[in-house]
């Protein structure tokens, strides 16, 4: 057990307490744009935070004192749970997010209001890490709001720019429309058990009862009222749908092309890597401890919800994909990759047997595709901050050529891209094989189907840019004037880590498969 | 053990002259020529060493078979490795392999050099790797090893054959041998890979440590499997559904596809007369030691799996004894000097093929052993031959040069007595055993191979003629009568580097034969069949009982499983002497035939007289033809529609899913209008539609 308790939320403490110092070094000086300062303090904070979240997860927090480890660190009566899950996630969230601030250092250094942009970064990851801890639908609502208003804020943070504020906006008002379903599904699944936090609200389910939570501990209410399965399906299948706006998932995405396309690239990085993984690591929780598939089956069911993920997954990767396939734009055929990613990550709830057999191969399927696309897709994005940031237009034709001028990035930029599809360059093949595996695990047919076409698919629009950059000539001038410290460290240590994924993959997935193990 | 540790050397060091003289050879005297000799030199000791080991004269153990490098480590699985396996087979086969790569490097000294060749590191670095293949292959211990140097030897005869690659004739030769040889290989590596899945193991023979088996070989486990009826182990039967017998056989008749390939046997010998478009030293090393001799010796190598599948060993033989005789009656019509030497020399490795098919192990073991020396004399006098009239090969040019280079002409002649099978040169002894074994294992076999075997000692009899017959015609035409061209009348002379290995061929063609007179042992009672003796091993213990290699194990098996037996319709002593009356009278025969009509002072064709029989010998009964038609008018029109279907059905599924998936693609592009009001009313629409489907399903409405 960490000791004090709280300290085991170091890793959000640590973002919290780096934004603080960013509001507090702004209201000293106002008008300071000295990026070196701003952005160190926020590369501080963000290496702190993985710093701490490495230490804890191989201090063994999580892992069950009779297994060498010091057991789950809970607090606020079992409101956050910081375990092996949990800090998975977190080493995840401060990943990308200290690749994200070290890019932006370069990305932002002529902007005003610097101050306010990292802040808002990190306070956006403080709600990431809370919200890979939260064991309840209230916590888990508050850091999911504290995730998505700076966000907000972000995509929009080139307020001259008529397509970031567009954006901007537009995300804005898909995510109240997405925040209040999941407001009313959590309310639904309160109204029908009674209870928010997760074990309790399994409890309820298992015992067919409403329940109550008294000095922390589960107990059945009074009343003795039994549980209405009906309600609790339709608050299930509103809960899906709420963090399916998180995950950028079908038919839930409609923001995400056009927010990842106006927002600045760092940003769009952080928004769909980190945030993407902030949706999933509330819907793992939430699923595998709350609604757990065997008891709902066993009780007269209201929903098998890992259909409806097979729903989400089947159409998102298809969607998603086929989208991208026809962009003209990189930076839009990213973000509808992105989309399709995360089809492949929902295999991670949609690979299971109806008495919930597989969850665990599946799940940590999920969770090892979720860190290496950390990797590889902020990589792939942060590379067009570097293309924008030396003006190289945005269509695939002003790619051209570009590998013979910038041999390092364009390189990283091939290992990104062929691992995101799926190529053995990086760690994104095996953990593709891993959620393919996951899939003829439970002999799911049409997911690994899926699963197969849309990767082939995909080789096709990711091998365009590839092709652009190292066969084809360059078509007009264009003059590369500066190489960037900040961005190019961050794309060349991305590649580094998708590479080396490789090796250290078998890791990663032991890793994962017993944090889910021991949810 | 001491001559063993060494015999990785005997390999490699013609590898090394392959590297020296490809990489330093043009900086070297004689273009890498003196690398060769000395590696090759220096094998041909440790082959000696080695061969006296196994004799044991010296060192303690007269048997080796050990892995000495993992290729690749399988885990619960099948672990790919090289070894060496030293018996009395491979030892005498390092032997003439050795001594022939040696008097064919100094051949090439007279035959290349000294005529100002170009090209010579190129030349001598394939010899060498050619003789570094042949030597891996025959120290093999297990089949996929003995594979990919029998791969390799391809590789060399492609590269040597093709030598003069900028004339015309060559470089197709060279195609053709790799082509026709592939063809046959094709099913070796179906063999190679069907014994490799049924037994999961390779090896020859089975690895001994400290007097236990810890690692069985597959002929050991075939005849487990068919004398004791130990099918358990061999899950593969119940995959294939058929009988252990059948199925073996069918695995035996697949690698027995390489050997057809590489020996040159019919239908696959079309490529052996072209191959003769290398430079001749490459093809006295062809015929009598590396590439042919290959396929033979594999047979050799894995007789106690042939020796269980009757269906096998009829084949083995018919197809030699055809080819023997087929080749032979080609060889009588032909010109050019090496073109009769390739006709012979596909009839002659159908003896071997006709001895192991019917039993004669030994048999064929000498023959191969006795061919090869007077295979490689004769190249090598031809060879002198051609120095000496400039390149020209045609027969008919020649005439009258006994006198003119008497060394080449005695040397010739012995190995032409010997390659006739006159007593009492080498050749003699060895076809006769060949013969005499196929008569009276015709006599007495069971399971129908009796009649196989008459059909196959008929054939391989008249061939017998046939071989006495065109001998001596080459021999007339080329050495006696009046010169008939300029040329002839005053030849080029030869040097020590080309009468030396002549030389000592020819004093071996004249006695090499004396290894091995199983008739005079048997007339006089004196143990003098010493190669008998040396395939035998000792009766108890020993590298027999190691390895299951020894040939009275081969007897036993032969007798017991394929009920090839011993017949003798004149009695003992009468079979023998008849039989061996017999093939020497046919050979008198020819022989003399051939003096009657060519050996007057001027020679005239009576090739005429054949009339249409004359036009399909010299179109070589139209195999090549059939086959160009094989490979035009039916592989071509096969591999053209297949085109057609890859590039209409094939390709337009995968155009047509491309299609489909930019088009879908377009219209999941244009559900994403822009206006944020659309967005919202789908979101929400999708999930009302969510919640409708599951409701409904739930049963919650």
């Amino acid at each position: 057990m960490v000791d004090p308790t709280w300290l085991a939320t170091a890793p959000a403490l640590a973002f919290g307490a780096a934004a603080l110092v960013l509001l507090l070094a702004d209201s000293i000086d106002p008008d300071t744009t000295n990026t070196t300062v701003l952005g160190g303090i926020a590369v501080a904070g963000s290496l702190g935070s993985l710093a701490a979240a490495v230490y804890l997860l191989y201090g063994g927090v999580g892992i069950p004192t009779g297994e060498g480890g010091s057991g789950p660190a809970v607090l606020f009566g079992g409101q956050l749970v910081v375990d092996q899950m949990a800090l998975f996630f977190m080493t995840i969230v401060a990943s990308v997010t200290a690749l994200v601030t070290l890019a932006s250092m370069d990305y932002v250094r002529e902007h005003a209001y610097q101050a306010e942009f990292y802040s808002l970064v990190l306070l956006s990851a403080t709600g990431m890490s809370l919200l890979s801890a939260a064991n309840s639908l209230a916590t888990g609502f508050v850091a999911f709001e504290l995730v998505s208003l700076p966000s907000y804020a972000l995509v929009a943070f080139l307020k001259k720019n008529r397509g970031s504020v567009e954006a901007g906006l537009k995300y804005f008002l898909i995510g109240a429309v997405s925040s209040s379903v999941l407001a009313y599904g959590i309310s639904l699944v309160y109204a029908a058990t009674g209870v928010m936090r997760f074990d309790a609200v399994a409890t309820a389910i298992q015992s067919g009862t409403v329940q109550t939570v008294v000095d922390g501990s589960i107990e059945a209410q009074a009343s003795g009222a039994s549980v209405q399965m009906s309600i609790l399906g339709v608050g299930i299948v509103m809960i899906i749908g709420g963090l399916a706006f998180k995950m950028a998932a079908v038919p839930f995405h409609f923001w995400a092309p056009e927010a990842y396309e106006g927002a600045p690239a760092p940003i769009s990085a952080f928004l769909s890597s980190a945030s993407k993984a902030a949706g999933f690591v509330i819907a793992f929780r939430a699923f595998a401890v709350a609604f757990p598939i065997g008891a709902l089956a066993e009780t007269g069911g209201a929903v098998d919800w890992f259909v409806v993920f097979q729903v989400l997954a089947i159409a998102t990767m298809f969607i998603g994909n086929f989208a991208a396939a026809t962009q003209e734009t990189v930076k839009r055929m990213l973000a509808y990759s992105s989309v399709g990613h995360a089809g492949y990550v929902l295999i991670g709830l949609a690979a299971l047997t109806a008495t919930g057999d597989g969850m665990a191969l599946s799940m940590s399927a999920g969770m090892a595709h979720l860190l290496v696309y950390g990797f590889m897709n902020t990589g792939a994005f942060l590379f067009i901050a570097l293309a924008e940031y030396w003006g190289v237009g945005r269509r695939f034709e002003d790619y051209n050529g570009l590998g013979k001028q910038a041999p390092v990035a364009c390189a990283a930029m091939t290992v990104f891209l062929f691992s995101l599809a799926g190529l053995p360059i990086g760690g994104g093949f095996f953990s593709k094989f891993y959620l393919f595996q996951a899939t003829l695990n439970v002999s799911a047919w049409s997911l690994a189907a899926a699963l197969v076409i849309n990767s082939a698919l995909s080789l096709f629009y990711y091998s365009r840019v590839v092709k652009a950059m190292w066969i084809e000539e360059p078509t007009g001038e264009r003059t590369i004037e500066s190489y960037p410290t900040g961005l190019y460290t961050a794309i060349v240590a991305a590649a580094v880590i998708t590479v080396l994924l490789i090796p250290g993959f078998g890791y990663v997935s032991e890793v994962a498969f017993r944090a889910v193990e021991l949810l | 053990m001491a001559a063993f540790t060494y015999a990785p050397a005997i390999v490699l060091l013609p590898f090394v002259s392959f590297l020296v003289a490809l990489f330093l050879g043009d900086r070297m005297p004689k273009g890498g020529a003196l690398a060769g000799i000395a590696a090759t030199g220096l094998s041909l000791v440790l082959s000696i060493w080695v061969a006296l080991d196994v004799a044991g004269f010296v060192g303690s153990s007269t048997s080796y078979n050990e892995f000495i490098y993992t290729w690749v480590a399988g885990v619960d699985s099948i672990t790919l490795r090289f070894g060496l396996l030293l018996d009395p087979l491979s030892a005498l086969m390092l032997l003439i392999v050795t001594l022939i790569a040696f008097l064919v490097h100094i051949f090439s000294l007279g035959y290349m050099n000294d005529e100002g060749e170009t090209g010579l590191p190129r030349y001598y670095a394939g010899l060498g790797l050619f003789t570094a293949s042949m030597l891996g292959f025959v120290v093999a211990n297990n089949l996929l090893m003995a594979f990919i140097f029998f791969e390799l030897v391809g590789l060399c005869s492609y590269l040597l054959i093709g030598f003069w690659f900028r004339e015309d004739g060559p470089p197709s030769a060279a195609k053709k041998a790799f082509l026709v040889t592939r063809f046959g290989d094709y099913f070796f590596l179906i063999g190679v890979v069907g014994i490799i899945a049924t037994f999961g193991t390779g090896l020859f023979a089975p690895i001994r440590e400290g007097g236990q088996v810890v690692e069985q070989s597959f002929p050991a486990l075939a005849e487990a499997a068919i004398v004791d009826g130990a099918t358990g182990p061999i899950a593969m039967l119940e995959t294939v559904g058929m009988g252990p017998q059948a199925w073996f056989t069918v695995l035996g008749l697949l690698v027995l596809g390489g050997v057809i390939g590489k020996s040159a046997q019919f239908p696959l010998h079309t490529w052996l007369p072209d191959a003769m478009e290398g430079p001749t030293p490459v093809s006295a090393l062809i015929h009598a030691a590396t590439m042919v001799a290959a396929g033979v010796y594999l047979v050799a190598r894995m007789y106690g799996f042939y020796a269980i599948s009757p269906t096998a060993l009829a084949v083995i033989a018919l197809v030699g004894g055809f080819t023997a005789l087929f080749a032979a009656t080609m060889g009588v019509v032909k010109q050019e000097l090496k073109q009769v030497l390739a006709y012979s020399t596909i009839s002659q490795y159908g003896y071997m093929m006709l001895a192991l098919g019917s039993g004669g192990y030994v048999a064929a073991v000498f023959h191969l052993t006795t061919h090869a020396v007077f295979k490689a004399l004769l190249f090598l006098g031809a060879g002198s031959v051609i120095i000496a009239m400039h390149h020209n090969e045609n027969m008919w040019d020649m005439g009258g040069l006994k006198d003119r280079m008497p060394v080449t002409y005695w040397t010739f002649l012995s190995g032409s007595l010997a390659l006739a099978g006159i007593v009492p040169f080498a050749g003699f002894w060895s076809k006769d055993e060949v013969l005499y074994e196929a008569l009276i294992h015709g006599f007495g076999s069971s399971n129908g191979l009796g009649p196989v075997y008459l059909l196959a000692y008929t054939f391989g009899l008249l061939a017998v003629f046939m071989t006495g017959f065109y001998t001596f015609r080459m021999v007339y035409l080329t050495f006696h009568g009046e010169p008939r061209t300029d040329i002839a009348r005053d030849p080029v002379s030869v040097g020590w580097n080309v009468k030396g290995p002549l030389s000592v061929l020819g004093v071996l063609a004249a006695t090499v034969g004396f290894i091995n007179m199983a008739p005079v042992a048997k007339l006089t009672g004196a143990h003098i069949d010493f190669l008998h003796k040396w395939l035998n091993g000792p009766d108890e213990g020993g590298w027999p009982a190691a390895l299951n290699t020894g040939f009275h194990h081969y007897e036993v098996l032969l007798k017991d499983v394929a009920g090839v037996g011993v017949g003798e319709p004149l009695g003992s002593i009468g079979t023998l002497l008849g039989s061996a009356a017999l093939s020497l009278a046919l050979a008198l025969a020819g022989l003399l035939v051939a003096r009657s009509l060519y050996s007057g002072p001027e020679p005239v064709e009576h090739t005429d007289k054949l009339g249409g029989v004359k036009t399909i010998l010299m179109h070589n009964y139209y195999q090549d033809e059939y086959q160009v038609w094989l490979a035009t008018g039916l592989t071509y029109p096969v591999a053209r529609a297949m085109d057609k279907f890859d590039q209409g059905v094939v390709d337009g599924v995968v155009n047509g899913v491309s299609s489909v998936s930019l088009f879908g693609g377009r219209r999941a592009r244009r559900i994403q209008s822009g206006v944020v009001s659309n967005y919202a009313t789908l979101l929400t629409l999708g999930l009302v539609l969510l919640l409708v489907v599951f409701g409904l399903a739930g049963g919650w409405f």
